[in-house]
């Protein structure tokens, strides 16, 4: 993406919203220059090694826009649209949600008002009580957390609008009036509209997580309020995992993938307390991330943002007069006014870990701890490569043209896997429930199949009559061709003509291909990264076995 | 040279060899297709150690189409206990290169072949290869402690029950 002129436009914007809403913003301000996106950044300035007194901050950057001193109030609603308000046709999910923007605000609220002490009991206890009762109706954060709203106005704001991001793009994949090609053009107008409607938009660069959680308040949260941390990762988690389960699928399907993905939320994921780190998008939301890395990245960003400021609140070793600087700092580090000019790969060598390269495959994934640009760690399941299939290893990108890969979801991640074999013997793989999303030859339509806890499989959404397979199995190294969903047997049929080679394969039903398990794919090579676990300081106390 | 092809050629050629490979190893694997991708542990969120080609390491727990692999029996064992209801059962490796112990849950009541003895001492669990096991006999329980004795020599043969209580 060129920012360069939505980068002007926005400093337009910010002029004319100065007149609107009646900001102060100083000539020197409005006219000055793109301010050095680096400066007082000292990566791993002042880290733990310190003792706590003494502990060097790194400075604001001395231009920050003027924008960034606003404490007025600042609301701009959402880009109008037919879809507006769609996420209710999956009504559980629209109320989980609303139920998450509680939660924050009711945590930020408590944390400014001289109440943090009772953040990991009563406080939680009244977040827990909204999540299981979620409201029916989404609340406005700014009522719940007045005060935070009026000291970290901006803030605030940026919290606000990226959420409307988030909210409208959620409504246009919960639509039933849009194609998903036009659901993919709507939500690249969302994301113009959101960049170019205000000078606070967050950067859509893969931003570096080690060097955005190296700064010399990282972890202060998660440590000293674990309850509460796992719940705002646990919203982090549901707000990523959505999007694919609500990517390319039919209302029915959408509903019957958040029936798992729901009591996956709302029974393991908000009560972790063992994550290293935040959830990031591409690992929940793969294929949205691979399409629109620009909104994967921006909502990383915005997570990133808000551990930051959590851990800066939590840092009781600094001033108040610190902390507002502090928070200033970082929303300053992931605007997309601190990154003019910058692009998605770009490494910065003389920046230490601030760089914006991303994982190969996924340009909607920054570097995590400890990552290459080949591996990263994932907990729980060890180093993968996101340009791979997670089962046998062949690569998903660079394949037939309009290969898609299928994807199966469970225990909490979501992988993109080369074929429905893959998907099937890969769910069986894991404990718990299961959805597959298999593509078939038609691109408008996937197979969303559930898998029970016992690895039974049913079909979700829409009955699907005429639903045969193909399994010849045999290397994988061509599994994407001997291995697929078909919406009919027609289909079924001119694929087979098109590839004599099966012509002497039967078309499986979906009670037969699920009877199958395949064999260890022989391509398999687990993935190596330079160290075992880059997390391992963080898990050895929690990972251990109690014996 | 484009990378995607290369890294395909690549795979492929790794694809060649492992099919090569596997060949001489189905007889082996027959009826028991190993577990893919490499995961933790889902209990002790170690990594699983994987078979090699004179001993079983990994630990298979089936439950209906599932087939969930642990690090050790006790791990298998203990999140039978606690994350399963119903009827499942564990293929634990033995000191015979294809021949797992299959201990069964079948409503409510744990089953293993007569002769069963397993090993249970609390140790390290980067350790828990050795340090949790069953064998098909008491001879081969007591090969396995003479042989690992720095971490096993107060070792005494537990039965099915007995590691049944422990695992938790």
């Amino acid at each position: 993406m060129n920012t360069t002129p939505l980068q002007k436009r926005a400093r337009v914007l910010t002029a004319a919203a100065g007149l609107a809403f009646g900001f102060f913003l100083p000539a020197a301000s409005a006219q000055q220059q793109a301010p050095n996106p680096h400066a007082g950044h000292k990566p791993e300035a002042g880290r733990k090694t310190a003792p706590a007194a003494v502990r060097a901050l790194p400075p604001l950057p001395d231009n920050l826009p003027g924008w960034m001193r606003n404490k007025q109030a600042n609301h701009i609603f959402y880009k109008r649209g037919p879809y507006n308000h769609d996420i209710y046709n999956i009504r559980p999910l629209a109320y989980d949600l609303n139920a998450v923007a509680v939660g924050h605000s009711m945590a930020y609220e408590d944390l400014v008002t001289g109440k943090a002490d009772r953040l990991e009991t009563a406080t939680y206890t009244r977040i827990n009580q909204v999540l299981k009762n979620p409201p029916k109706l989404m609340p406005d954060e700014r009522m719940i957390s007045p005060t935070f709203a009026r000291r970290y106005g901006v803030l605030e704001q940026v919290f606000d609008w990226t959420h409307i991001l988030h909210a409208q793009t959620v409504d246009v994949l919960a639509s039933t009036k849009l194609t998903q090609k036009e659901k993919d053009a709507e939500i690249e107008r969302l994301w113009a509209f959101y960049f170019e409607s205000v000078p606070y938009a967050i950067t859509p660069l893969p931003m570096n997580m080690a060097y955005l959680d190296s700064q010399p308040y990282s972890g202060a949260f998660r440590k000293k309020y674990p309850k509460v941390n796992g719940l705002f990762w646990g919203y982090h988690w549901l707000q990523g995992a959505m999007y694919d389960m609500l990517y390319n699928k039919t209302l029915a399907q959408q509903r019957a993938a958040y029936a798992v993905v729901g009591e996956q939320y709302r029974k393991t994921e908000l009560y972790k307390t063992t994550r290293p780190f935040m959830p990031m998008f591409a690992e929940v939301s793969p294929t949205f991330s691979a399409k629109f890395p620009h909104i994967a990245n921006a909502f990383d960003n915005l997570h990133m943002l808000h551990d930051m400021v959590n851990d800066i609140l939590a840092s009781d070793w600094m001033t108040e007069r610190q902390k507002d600087e502090q928070i200033q700092r970082a929303l300053y580090l992931v605007s997309a006014h601190a990154h003019p000019d910058e692009k998605p790969g770009q490494g910065k060598a003389a920046s230490g870990l601030h760089d914006h390269r991303h994982l190969s495959g996924m340009p909607g994934m920054g570097m995590m701890k400890g990552a290459t640009t080949e591996v990263m760690y994932m907990p729980e399941m060890g180093w993968m490569r996101m340009d791979d299939c997670h089962h046998c290893s062949m690569p998903l990108v660079g394949s037939k043209p309009g290969f898609r890969p299928a994807q199966v979801s469970a225990d909490g991640w979501t992988m993109r896997v080369r074929c429905a074999l893959c998907a099937r013997d890969m769910s069986a793989e894991t404990k718990g429930q299961a959805i597959l999303d298999l593509p078939t030859e038609d691109p408008a339509r996937s197979v969303v199949l559930i898998s029970d806890d016992q690895g039974n499989l049913t079909l979700a959404g829409e009955p699907m009559p005429g639903l045969v397979f193909l399994e010849d199995e045999g290397s994988h190294a061509h599994c994407d061709a001997w291995s697929q969903a078909f919406t009919s047997r027609a289909a079924f049929d001119a694929y087979v003509k098109a590839n004599p080679k099966y012509a002497d394969t039967k078309p499986l039903t979906l009670a037969e291909w699920s009877e199958r398990a395949g064999k260890k794919p022989d391509t398999y090579v687990k993935p190596q990264g330079p160290v075992e676990n880059p997390y391992a300081d963080k898990t050895a106390k929690k990972g251990a076995v109690k014996r | 040279m484009n990378r995607t092809s290369f890294v395909s050629r690549r795979r492929m050629l790794a694809g060649s060899l492992a099919a090569f490979v596997s060949l001489g190893m189905s007889s082996f694997l027959a009826g028991r297709p190993a577990q893919a991708h490499e995961a933790k542990c889902p209990y002790c969120k170690l990594d699983v150690v994987q078979d090699t080609p004179t001993m079983d390491n990994e630990v298979a727990l089936r439950y209906g189409r599932k087939r969930i692999e642990y690090r050790c029996v006790y791990c298998a064992l203990a999140e039978a206990k606690s994350a399963f209801k119903g009827d499942l059962s564990i293929l634990a490796p033995s000191e015979i290169k294809g021949k797992p112990v299959v201990i069964t849950r079948k409503n409510g009541n744990w089953s293993a072949p007569s002769g069963t003895v397993f090993v249970g001492e609390k140790a390290n669990h980067r350790h828990c290869q050795t340090t949790y096991r069953a064998f098909t006999s008491k001879a081969a329980f007591q090969a396995h402690v003479q042989k690992n004795k720095a971490l096993l020599k107060n070792a005494k043969p537990l039965t099915l029950a007995q590691i049944v209580e422990i695992a938790k």
